[in-house]
Order: structure tokens, then C-alpha cells, then sequence
């Protein structure tokens, strides 16, 4: 089936700036590179696909965030530095590889798929770890640091489980409107943040802790907004006797959590209805597309095996009724057949032949019509020889 | 395949085609591997006379049973077991059906409901009268320990009854396996005080407590609240995957929280509240869950930035990355799937509803047509009667006399139609069991609409069922006018109703006899090629109308 992509003609994308033509060009010779090593690559595309590889990745995705684990305690990571460093080295070779192979198989495609670049991102954070190690010595600052993210490595599960693939999908329309919704807050937040370090975070009275400058003052509103322990900055505040600050407090409290955040799950719940919804209507339309091809297939091996019978019958061309006919004299009145399907039950029956009464009805009526036409012509035809006869009556006379 | 009889190839009549060979495996048999058909059925070998002829020829023969389409409900074990070969054969009835008797007694499920009340207020006592060391209370204490003890036995019996009846059902469904466990935690402590360790621990004291979990069985036996404990089990279901990746992000964020949160941890400076919190991995978990219920997390910064070694911006990343992803989005996320699942599981209901809407509106059509076509072929009928022939102008001069003189009564007959078909509903229901036996005459009453009218099968139409003796002739005649008025709507209806039809197919099955489903087949085939003659005929006068030149 994919022969028929590589016969498109190459699309000619009419682009304003020099680079967009430039890489129009080089991507539309990428397509015509063929490989060469075809059979390689077919190779490795079936592994990739096999259950087994996948069993493989999954069970080491599995002890490696097991092994991550117990690496938190410091007493069994001194008992059992070797093997954390085997198995350590084990697993990075097993990531590389399957980076590796995804990509000798579909150089181009592989860039496209999320799940391929997050791949990617985990591959690239393991070598943050090693070359900072490497670089920096073993006693950096940040050390520890590199080594929290590694946690990220089981994100390549999600990859392998159908399941919460689909919710990603469903939930990722979300993104967006999530993402707005922040921004909103975050502007929202600037604007107070602002006002409040005007108002209470001037050097000689007021509150520097808090309102200082702008990251704490960004802190003390997220912590307003997320209403944990604002009755405490609350009271900082009325110590140091601000007479605005409650009406702040409270204004912003009410615009921050009460409205903002429970936007967000409105908003949440819209759009996770909409793609649901979505995403179960496609889920039918394709089983029911499916269904459609696989009758229509049953159908036409059906009448190919029927067509081959009759051609390959000895008497040359047999008529089907004559093929039957033998079989139905061996065909009894009092054998029972029971059929649950439409076509040849009793509301089918009836229906059908009620429509074609009516459909009867209907014709009988259009020929009525006919008749009646015919016979106006008629009368037509017969009326204007008369009136000609009389003309040429009366211009003769 | 239709190029035989020099015919162009009809869609419709390929697939009734396919349609015949399917149902009779034509195929099998045309390459010589013939199914066996049994030759009697089940009436011929009970029937002593027939037994003797059949056993004096030959015995080995394939017997069908006989089978009539009926409308079962739902079969319960106790009728799965009565119908046992083993049982019915048996000297005497097993314990099982006895069981299963004395467990669907109402009385009996009443008094284990009144069971469950009672456990409660004399465990609400006991724990009242539990301290006090009045004496003169010591009576009451009594009685309330016996019939606790009592409570017990009758519930071990219930589960014992259960049991007996089926012991591999018993594990299928939740709510007894519940009941289970909970009668079976309140046994242990005295099994285990008779087996010696001392009666005083706390997880004896829970264990008995757990009795408090009896009263959870009142949850079960009645109905409203089974659905909704069971409607909230199904929206949980749904949402397993999210909660897996809300799993997955707790450990992303548990394991990268140790790391981060090192030098914290291992500080040594005085007068760290929250010190011991990332310290490792079960505290760090922990100290994740409380920061997703938005608890004291900026003190818990607050408490990290004293400590100067620990770096302020990757610790306020974590935290603020962590709100944000963990509390504010996946809460919101939770509770919008929530809402939607709530939202389908209702919708679901409501399609049930119009589900069985459209079949009981699609029942009401079916009689209704079924009215019709008696009607119609009441006055067919009349009408081959006086014509040899059935040709399309000559049945149009009878019909079109049969209209005048019923135009009239045309008012008083559709009345007369809507009360007749609610009399149908009454008969329905009543010859629904006669149904199998008249399917046969209806069969070959449709078959004679199809072909050409035949005197001799008009003489089997008569002896139809029942519901046409319901018809005055009047009516028959009457309807035939009022098809005309009908004709807009009948299409819209057929086509309302169409689904509901086909899915109530699903239901009943009809019984044919073999040859004439196949002629039926056949027959059909060779309507549709008709019906392409009397088009392509229609075509070919409307052309030469057409072709009429004004000269």
C-alpha cells in the first residue's frame, strides 16, 4: 500500500522567504533518497513491532525506576555500589539502543512523533548527568540535582500502555486553554504584585520579608492564591498597621482563588467532555467502517466461490437455477429452518410488501396520468386538421 | 452471475442471491460435501405410531428438535438446576434447591434485614454499657452478649445456606464475598483468644470493632443505594489510567525530591521543623501528598531557604512545578473527568430509555403493518377474484371503484383503523403463542402478494389466524383510500422505524420450512429483476412521450 504515497507528485509550495524555499527543496530530495539497505531495515522494523521487544522495554524501564528507589537510601547504595553501577551502565545501553535502531529505521519520521522526542529528552538528560560528572568532578554543587531528574526515565512507559496514551491524547486539547488560563493568572498576579510592593513593601515600615521584592512578593500572592497560611501574612501585615492591606488581601483572594481557579476546572471540564466525546464518536465510525469492509469482503469471496463453480462445472456453463435444482428436491416442508436475521422475517416481509403496494399505487397513478396526456394530445391532433380544413374551407371561400 | 438470463446486474437481487447460498451453504454442497439434514423431528419419535414405522426402517437417523421462538426473561440457578438431567433423575431433590428456596423467601430476607438493625443498637448499647460497672446492669449485659453471639450464628448460616446453593456463585458477585470478610474478621478474635494469646491487644480490640462493618450489609439489599455505590465503582473504573499516571508523577516527583532536598535533610541546623520530611522515600512521599493537598507549603519553603546550602531556585522550582502540575491541574483534571463520567453513565440510562421507546413504538408499527397487510390482502384478494389476470389498469379500475364507494366512509373508517389496532395490542399478546403455528400460513400468505395470484393458495390464506376475522369488510376497502392520504407519511414512518425493526430482530426468530424459504429466496430475486423491467418499461413510455413534436 505505501507504493502508492511514493508516486505523488512532488507538491510545489509556493513560499516567500528564501529559506522556506531552500528546505521545501531539501526535504522534497529527502523523499526521492531511496535505500538501499531495504531488507536491514524491514528487519529491524519487525523487531521493533515484536511483543517480546516490547516486554524487554518495559520490564527495563520497570527495575530501573526500582533500582532508583532503593539508590534514595544511602546505606544500601554503599552495600551495593556495584551493582548499581552495572546495572546503571546496562540500562543507558539498552535506551541508546533502542534510540538508535528507531532512528535507523525511520530517519525522518521518527522526529514527528512525541513520544519518540521525549525518548530523545531522557536520552539527552542522562548524558547531562554523565558529562556533568565527568566535567565538573564528583563534588559539585548540582550533582544531586542531576541526579533527581533522572527520575523522569519512567515517563518511557507511558509510550508502552495504550491506555494512558489515550488519556494523554484526550486531555493534551486541553493544553492549550490550560496554558491561557495560566497566563491569565500570571498577568493577574504581576498586576498585585506590583501594588502590593508599592504599598507595603517600601524600606522604612514595611513588611520586606514579604513584599520585598518582586520574587517574594510573587510567593506571597501565590500563597494568597493557594490560600495556605495567608492568615499569617495577614497578620504580619496588620502589625505593621496597614489599613489597605485586608482589603487587598481579600479582593485578591476572592479574584485569585474563588474565581481563577475554579475557571480552570470549568474550562477543564468543557473541553475533556468535547474530546471524549469526540474520541468516542471516532472509535465508532472506525469499528463501524471496519464492520462495512469485512461484509462487503464476505460478500464478494462469496460470489467469486459461486462464479468459480459454475465455471469450472464439467457441463459447460451450467445456469445457476439448473446447478440448484437437484438440491432443491432434496429440500422437505416439514424441515425447520429458523433465521434471525432481517431479510426474511415477518415486519421485513410486510413492510417491504406494503411499500411495494404503494409503490404500485403510485405508478398506477402516473400512468393514469400518461393516458390522460395521450389522450389530450390525441384530441389535439385530432382538433387541428379540422381547424386546418376549415381554415383552407373559409380562404378558399 | 445475473448475465445468464441477459439482465443487468442488479445490486439487490447479488445480495439476496448471496444471501440464499449463505443460508443453504450452497457452496459446501455444490462442491459434493453435503450437510445431513435430520429428517424427524422430535413430535414423529414421541408419537408411539410414528415411533413404530421409524424403528421397523432404519434407526440410524438424525432427529431435529423442535424449536419454537419464545421470549424467555432472565433464568435464575434454581431454574437451571430444575431442568438438570441429574436432578430430575435423582431418588431425592439435592440441598442445594432447598437452599436456594429458604434464601429467595421474602420472610427470610426480611428477618436477616431485621438481623443487620438489631446488630446495630446492640452494639451501640454494649459500647455505652461497655464501662460502666453497675451490677445491677449485669443482666442486660448478658442478653446483649447472647444476642450478639446469636447475630453471628445466623449470619455464619446465611453464608453456609449461600454455599449450599452455589458454592462457585458465591465468589462472582462482590457483595457476598464482602459479607464474607466481614462475618469472618469478627470471628478471628475468638478463635484466636481460644487458641491462647492474650485478648488485650489492639488489633483484637479492631478486629471485634469490625463488627461495626455488619451494618454495611444493609447496603446491599437495597436497590437504590446499589446503584449508586455501583454508578460511583464505575466512574472510578474509568479513571484507573489517570490514577496511574497521578501514581507515576508521585514517584517522579518523590524520587527527584529526595535527591534535590539533600543538604536539607542532612543539615545540621538547629530548629528545622520540617527536617525529617526528604529525608527518604516513604517521607518524601509523603511530603509529596501533603504538598498536592496544598498544605503548609510555603512554610515547608520557607523552612528549606534557612538552610543556605540548599539552593533556593531549584527548591521553589520543585515546589511551584509541583503545585501547579500535581494540585491545580490533575485536581481539576480528576474532577472534569468526574463530571464527564457521571454525565455518560446518565446518558447511558436515558439511551436505555429511548431504546426501549424506539422498540415499543417499533412493536406498535410492526401490528399496525401486520393490520394493513391483512387488509390489503383481504381486498386483493376481491380483486383477483373478479380478474384473471392481475394487470396493473385493470386492478386500478377495481381499486378506483372500490374508492368511490368507500369515500364516505372514509372518516368513520380511520377512526374505526385506530381502535382496531388498539384491540391488535390486546390479541398480541395472546397470540403471540399461536404465532409459530400461524407463521407458516403468513409465509405463504406473503408469497402470494409477491407472485402471481394463485386460486388455490387464496383457500390456505383464509385459514388464516385469528386477527382477520377482526376486519369488517368496510374497513379493508376504506383502507385502501386512505393509502393514498397515507403515502406522504408512510415513508417517514418506515424509515423512524426501521432501526428499532431491525434490532428488534435480535429478539425473535422465525421458523421457516426449508423449501419455502428457498423459493422465498428465489422468488424474491426475480421481484427485483422485475421491478427493473417495469422501470426501464415506465422509461421507455415517458421517452416517447416526450418525443411528441408539436408540428
Amino acid at each position: 500500500m505505501s507504493q502508492y504515497f511514493h508516486h505523488n507528485p512532488p507538491v510545489r509550495v509556493a513560499s516567500s522567504s528564501l529559506f522556506g524555499t531552500a528546505s521545501e527543496a531539501l526535504y522534497a530530495r529527502f523523499k526521492k533518497i531511496k535505500r538501499k539497505d531495504v531488507e536491514c531495515q524491514a528487519f529491524f522494523r519487525k523487531v521493533l513491532k515484536n511483543p517480546l521487544f516490547q516486554l524487554l522495554m518495559i520490564s527495563t524501564i520497570t527495575s530501573n525506576a526500582f533500582f532508583m528507589v532503593l539508590g534514595t537510601d544511602y546505606n544500601i547504595r554503599y552495600k551495593l555500589f556495584r551493582l548499581f553501577e552495572i546495572s546503571e551502565i546496562l540500562f543507558v545501553s539498552i535506551y541508546a539502543c533502542e534510540f538508535f535502531m528507531k532512528v535507523y529505521v525511520e530517519p525522518i519520521k521518527y522526529w514527528r512523533d512525541g513520544y519518540n522526542l521525549l525518548d530523545v529528552v531522557i536520552i539527552l538528560i542522562i548524558l547531562i548527568r554523565y558529562s556533568l560528572r565527568k566535567i565538573k568532578g564528583r563534588h559539585y554543587r548540582y550533582l544531586h540535582i542531576a541526579d533527581g531528574i533522572q527520575s523522569l526515565r519512567i515517563l518511557k512507559l507511558i509510550s508502552y500502555s495504550r491506555g494512558i496514551r489515550t488519556l494523554i491524547t484526550a486531555v493534551g486539547q486541553t493544553v492549550y486553554t490550560v496554558a491561557s488560563v495560566l497566563t491569565l493568572l500570571f498577568v493577574l498576579m504581576f498586576i498585585f504584585a506590583i501594588l502590593g510592593f508599592c504599598l507595603f513593601g517600601t524600606p522604612e515600615k514595611g513588611d520586606l520579608d514579604n513584599w520585598g521584592n518582586l520574587a517574594s512578593a510573587f510567593f506571597t500572592l501565590f500563597s494568597l492564591a493557594t490560600v495556605d497560611g495567608w492568615t499569617n501574612l495577614q497578620e504580619q501585615l496588620d502589625k505593621r498597621k496597614f489599613t489597605v492591606s485586608r482589603a487587598f488581601t481579600i479582593i485578591f483572594i476572592l479574584l485569585a482563588s474563588f474565581i481563577f481557579l475554579n475557571m480552570f476546572v470549568g474550562v477543564m471540564i468543557m473541553h475533556t467532555e468535547d474530546s471524549i466525546k469526540k474520541f468516542q464518536r471516532e472509535l465508532m465510525a472506525e469499528r463501524h467502517v471496519t464492520l462495512m469492509e469485512e461484509k462487503q469482503m464476505i460478500l464478494r469471496n462469496q460470489q467469486e466461490a459461486v462464479n468459480r463453480l459454475m465455471n469450472t462445472q464439467s457441463g459447460g456453463g451450467k445456469n445457476f437455477t439448473e446447478l440448484v435444482e437437484e438440491f432443491k428436491k432434496t429440500l422437505r416442508h416439514t424441515d425447520p429452518m429458523v433465521l434471525d436475521d432481517f431479510g426474511s422475517s415477518l415486519p421485513f416481509i410486510d413492510v417491504y410488501f406494503s411499500t411495494l403496494d404503494n409503490q404500485d399505487i403510485v405508478v398506477q397513478k402516473l400512468q393514469e396520468l400518461y393516458y390522460e396526456i395521450v389522450n389530450v394530445l390525441c384530441l389535439m391532433l385530432e382538433d387541428l386538421p379540422k381547424k386546418m380544413s376549415s381554415h383552407s374551407s373559409e380562404f378558399m371561400n | 452471475m445475473a448475465q445468464e438470463q441477459g439482465h443487468v446486474p442488479l445490486p439487490r437481487a447479488d445480495a439476496i442471491r448471496s444471501r440464499l447460498v449463505d443460508t443453504f451453504s450452497l457452496i459446501e454442497h455444490l462442491q459434493g460435501l453435503s450437510q445431513a439434514v435430520p429428517r424427524h423431528t422430535l413430535r414423529e419419535i414421541l408419537d408411539p405410531s410414528r415411533q413404530k414405522k421409524l424403528m421397523s426402517g432404519d434407526q440410524n437417523q438424525l432427529v431435529r428438535f423442535s424449536i419454537k421462538p419464545r421470549h424467555m426473561g432472565h433464568i435464575t440457578h434454581s431454574q437451571r438446576m430444575l431442568s438438570r438431567l441429574q436432578v430430575r433423575c435423582s431418588r431425592r431433590p439435592p440441598l442445594s434447591l432447598w437452599a436456594g428456596w429458604v434464601l429467595e423467601n421474602p420472610i427470610f430476607s426480611k428477618f436477616i434485614i431485621f438481623l443487620i438493625f438489631l446488630n446495630t443498637i446492640v452494639l451501640m448499647v454494649e459500647i455505652e454499657l461497655m464501662e460502666s460497672t453497675n451490677t445491677k446492669l449485669w443482666p442486660l449485659k448478658l442478653t446483649l452478649e447472647v444476642a450478639d453471639w446469636f447475630i453471628l450464628l445466623s449470619f455464619i448460616l446465611e453464608i453456609i445456606l449461600m454455599w449450599m446453593f452455589s458454592f462457585s456463585l458465591f465468589w462472582n458477585n462482590a457483595w457476598n464475598v464482602f459479607d464474607f470478610v466481614v462475618t469472618m474478621s469478627s470471628l478471628l478474635p475468638e478463635f484466636v483468644v481460644l487458641m491462647g494469646v492474650s485478648g488485650n491487644s489492639v488489633w483484637l480490640q479492631l478486629l471485634r470493632i469490625s463488627r461495626v462493618l455488619r451494618s454495611l450489609k444493609l447496603f446491599a439489599r437495597f436497590r437504590q443505594i446499589k446503584v449508586i455505590i455501583l454508578a460511583l465503582a464505575r466512574a472510578l473504573k474509568s479513571m484507573t489510567f489517570l490514577l496511574m499516571l497521578l501514581l507515576i508523577f508521585f514517584y517522579i516527583f518523590a524520587v527527584t525530591g529526595v535527591y534535590f532536598f539533600e543538604d536539607y535533610s542532612r543539615s545540621t541546623i538547629e530548629n528545622l521543623e520540617y527536617n525529617m520530611f526528604f529525608s527518604d522515600l516513604l517521607n518524601s512521599l509523603v511530603t509529596v501528598f501533603i504538598l498536592f493537598t496544598l498544605d503548609h507549603w510555603y512554610a515547608l519553603l520557607q523552612d528549606v531557604w534557612k538552610v543556605p546550602e540548599a539552593s533556593r531556585v531549584f527548591s521553589s522550582i520543585y515546589v511551584i512545578l509541583w503545585l501547579l502540575l500535581g494540585s491545580i491541574i490533575f485536581r481539576n483534571i480528576i474532577v472534569a473527568m468526574m463530571v464527564t463520567n457521571f454525565q455518560n453513565i446518565r446518558n447511558e440510562l436515558s439511551e436505555e430509555m429511548t431504546h426501549l421507546e424506539v422498540q415499543y413504538k417499533a412493536d406498535i408499527f410492526k401490528r399496525q403493518i401486520i393490520q394493513r397487510s391483512a387488509s390489503v390482502a383481504t381486498s386483493h384478494r376481491k380483486a383477483s377474484k373478479d380478474v384473471l389476470k392481475p394487470k396493473e389498469p385493470e386492478l386500478s379500475d377495481s381499486e378506483k371503484s372500490d374508492a368511490e364507494t368507500s369515500d364516505a366512509e372514509t372518516n368513520d373508517a380511520e377512526t374505526s383503523d385506530t381502535e382496531k389496532s388498539d384491540v391488535e395490542t390486546g390479541d398480541a399478546e395472546k397470540s403471540d403463542t399461536q404465532r409459530s403455528d400461524s407463521e407458516e400460513s403468513d409465509t405463504e400468505e406473503g408469497e402470494a402478494k409477491g407472485s402471481d395470484a394463485e386460486q388455490d393458495e387464496d383457500g390456505e390464506g383464509q385459514k388464516k389466524s385469528s386477527k382477520s376475522k377482526v376486519y369488517s369488510s368496510s374497513s379493508s376497502t376504506a383502507s385502501s383510500s386512505s393509502y393514498s392520504t397515507f403515502l406522504m407519511d408512510w415513508e417517514t414512518l418506515v424509515h423512524e422505524n426501521l432501526p428499532g425493526l431491525m434490532h428488534m430482530d435480535q429478539d425473535d426468530r422465525v421458523v421457516w420450512p426449508r423449501d419455502s424459504l428457498f423459493r422465498y429466496f428465489e422468488l424474491l430475486e426475480k421481484l427485483q429483476y422485475n421491478l427493473e423491467e417495469r422501470k426501464n418499461l415506465q422509461e421507455f413510455a415517458v421517452q416517447a412521450l416526450m418525443s411528441f413534436e408539436d408540428k
